[in-house]
């Protein structure tokens, strides 16, 4: 039997609402205050496992660092944005980097005195915004073409609309001597937050080394490390954004994009001029996607065509969105925390398996020649060392071939609705189960 | 309620519905039938605005006013007051019972789809509806299934179910009998039935015990054309009628008008009415 996707939420909904408006709360989110409680000590738990002694240093090798948890939530909500649009209204959004890339260089384009009639002073949140709508103003151009076809056809004109502007932005020499390599700035940004701005405590890496004087306040006199401010406050701010595009879906409106997913003819034929409920959640995607790139170029302090318009920057958010399961929303993010994982495990350049053997197996096992001139070395180098990508691939093709769903995808056809619904009943059950 | 002049409809160089002039009253069930390629399931896109005639008018008495609606698309008929269920199963599989029908009644409240911040819950009106039309087609019970678990019969009321949301002025059935077994099809006769008393209904059906045993008039259409129009008895008793159709009818399932007026007639067993 196959569950019900949608629709339970909106019979639950109606059965307990003369329940108090915080309880109910509390109750249906317990699963997503577990999971940004987690995210919110993670930092705490990498530099207490990974200073420890003796293991310390294969923490460090495995455990993604805090930056690259900065990116894991910054890319989780492009992923999530790309999966608002494809996982809900069935509409695979090919050339979503285009969104992502006009947040991204509006944000740097402005703090860089750029933008025309935009003070490069702007504070940094109001160029997010900025940056986010210039993305939305884009998703309307690029939907009123693109949705007069369906399939494969839509996905190839958003993909085109895309390429455009990716080789357009590669050689617009209005950005400087070598468009190509993007821009930079350098200073950091002020947030236009009052008081906070008054503390220094800019976004993160963006400005000072510490955060000394803030938490000194506290009485703390534990020095914050730049990256770890910047991925709470980077956090906060994706938390929000999940919230909303959340909310979204459970409206009315929401559901008239999984009804467009289900079957697009019916939805016309009970009443819905379907093209305008496409274009209306492509730009609300469009703008979450503006948003996180405006937050990356941020963090970065630059932009460059490689990280914000290109191809592979859609692909991230389609292999996260598959990971994780379409049509999930916060599996997208879950998706792409395995991506950075994996990757971090399997061995980038500096980290993961790669390293953690050639540093237990002692140098005369590795040189040793096994078969003509390979050695243990050359296997290792040849397979794991920087090799991640490739694993990568075959793990995109194992989930497509056996985990369609994904992982929140299938988790939610276990317990028979959202995880934030029915994880905490189903637990219960099975600590139960196992007490017997 | 409805009515049509001269409406004509061509696919390159045949002419799936010809000229059709046709009336429909307030209150009737007025049966379509034909053989299969006849125009009938055209006729009912041409209705619906999910084709777009060749020729001629299409006219809909609203709020006491008949209105040229040839021109509108699917949804603004729909909204319009004209609903249909389909011949070949046509709901949303994932969604539960329940929002199939749900969904379908928020078509008709105006910008409440548009609100975003709103959970989709919290509108009472639309759940209750759906509430009760489910329970009218007997699928109360099912309501927080996914409908794709439902049996075919159940599926076919579901059809119905849809159709029914958001209280239509005219509701067009396109064979909502199609291969449902017989114990199932007296259920759906009487769904038919109860839906007729408060609703113009226009029926598309094979199944002539159905046509016989519930129609106000029948209409019957060859070759894209309206041969007959008439009371039941009188199209039992109509030569031009049992020469081109009530001589053997077929009770397959039609695959689709568009295919070319094929005239040729099944010896498939069934109930023939002549």
């Amino acid at each position: 039997m196959v569950e019900a996707e949608e629709g339970t939420d909106v019979a639950k909904a109606g059965e307990d609402r003369d329940d108090g408006l915080l309880s109910r709360y509390f109750r249906y989110h317990r699963v997503h205050l577990a999971v940004i409680a987690a995210f919110l000590v993670y930092p705490f738990i990498y530099s207490f496992l990974s200073t420890a002694p003796v293991v310390g240093s294969t923490f460090d090798l495995f455990l993604p660092d805090v930056e690259t948890m900065v990116f894991v939530v910054v890319i989780g909500l492009f992923a999530m944005s790309f999966d608002f649009i494809s996982g809900y209204t069935g509409y695979l959004s090919f050339g979503h980097a285009l969104f992502y890339g006009i947040g991204a260089y509006f944000v740097i384009m402005a703090a860089t005195g750029l933008v025309p009639f935009l003070s490069d002073e702007t504070p940094y949140l109001l160029l997010i915004l900025y940056g986010a709508l210039f993305a939305t103003g884009a998703g309307i151009v690029v939907g009123l073409v693109s949705f007069r076809l369906t399939g494969v056809y839509f996905a190839m004109l958003t993909l085109g609309f895309a390429e455009l502007a990716n080789i357009f932005i590669r050689d617009w020499s209005y950005l400087g001597a070598a468009p190509e390599a993007g821009i930079t700035h350098g200073p950091g940004f002020s947030l236009g937050v009052p008081y906070v701005d008054g503390l220094q405590v800019h976004i993160g890496r963006l400005v000072g080394d510490s955060f000394h004087s803030f938490f000194g306040l506290f009485g703390m006199t534990e020095q914050i490390a730049q990256e770890t401010v910047s991925f709470y406050a980077i956090g906060l701010l994706v938390v929000v954004c999940y919230f909303a595009l959340q909310r979204i879906i459970h409206s009315p409106f929401g559901k008239v994009m999984v009804a467009i997913r289900e079957n697009e003819e019916r939805a016309k034929a009970v009443g819905y001029n379907t093209y305008w409920y496409k274009l209306g959640a492509f730009s609300i995607s469009a703008f979450f996607a503006g948003i996180a790139g405006a937050l990356a170029a941020g963090y970065r302090r630059g932009a460059s065509p490689d990280n914000s318009f290109d191809l592979f920057v859609t692909a991230d958010a389609l292999l996260a969105a598959i990971i994780g399961g379409f049509g999930t929303l916060a599996g997208s993010l879950y998706g792409h925390l395995f991506h950075e994982m994996l990757d971090d495990f399997l061995s980038t350049e500096s980290h993961g398996l790669a390293r953690y053997l050639q540093g237990i197996i002692p140098d005369s096992v590795l040189e040793a020649e096994i078969v003509g001139e390979l050695t243990l070395q050359v296997v290792i180098n040849g397979l794991l060392a920087g090799r991640a990508e490739l694993y990568l691939g075959l793990v995109f093709i194992f989930f497509v071939l056996v985990v369609p769903q994904g992982l929140l995808g299938t988790i939610r056809e276990r317990i028979g609705g959202t995880a934030a619904e029915n994880l905490p009943d189903h637990l219960r059950r099975y600590i139960r189960g196992l007490r017997k | 309620m409805l009515q049509t002049k001269g409406l004509t409809k061509q696919f390159g160089g045949l002419t799936a519905v010809d000229s059709v002039d046709f009336r429909l009253e307030a209150d009737e069930l007025c049966s379509l039938i034909g053989p299969n390629g006849a125009g009938k399931t055209t006729f009912f896109n041409l209705l619906t605005g999910s084709l777009t005639p060749t020729d001629g008018t299409i006219e809909m008495r609203r709020d006491g006013d008949w209105v040229d609606i040839t021109d509108e698309s699917p949804y603004e008929t729909t909204l319009g007051g004209i609903h249909r269920s389909y011949q070949i199963t046509n709901i949303f599989p994932m969604l539960t019972v329940l929002e199939n029908v749900r969904v379908a009644a928020q078509a008709h409240g105006g910008g409440d789809s548009w609100k975003l911040h709103r959970n989709a819950g919290s509108f009472e009106e639309y759940l209750e509806e759906a509430h009760e039309i489910l329970d009218r087609v007997g699928l109360e019970q099912y309501a927080d299934d996914a409908a794709e678990n439902l049996s075919h019969g159940q599926k076919r009321n579901l059809e119905i179910a849809i159709a029914l949301a958001g209280d239509p002025d005219i509701l067009l059935l396109d064979e909502p009998t199609a291969g449902v077994s017989s114990d199932g099809i007296g259920q759906i006769i009487d769904l038919i039935e109860n839906v007729a008393a408060d609703h113009a209904v226009l029926l598309v059906e094979h199944n002539m015990d159905v046509v016989m045993g519930l129609s106000d008039r029948i209409a019957v259409l060859h070759q894209g054309s309206l041969i007959a129009d008439d009371e039941p008895a009188a199209i039992r008793d109509s030569d031009a009628v049992q020469r081109a159709y009530l001589g053997g009818y077929e009770s397959d399932e039609e695959t689709g008008d568009k295919d070319g007026a094929d005239t040729s007639q099944s010896t498939d067993g069934g109930t023939t009415a002549a």
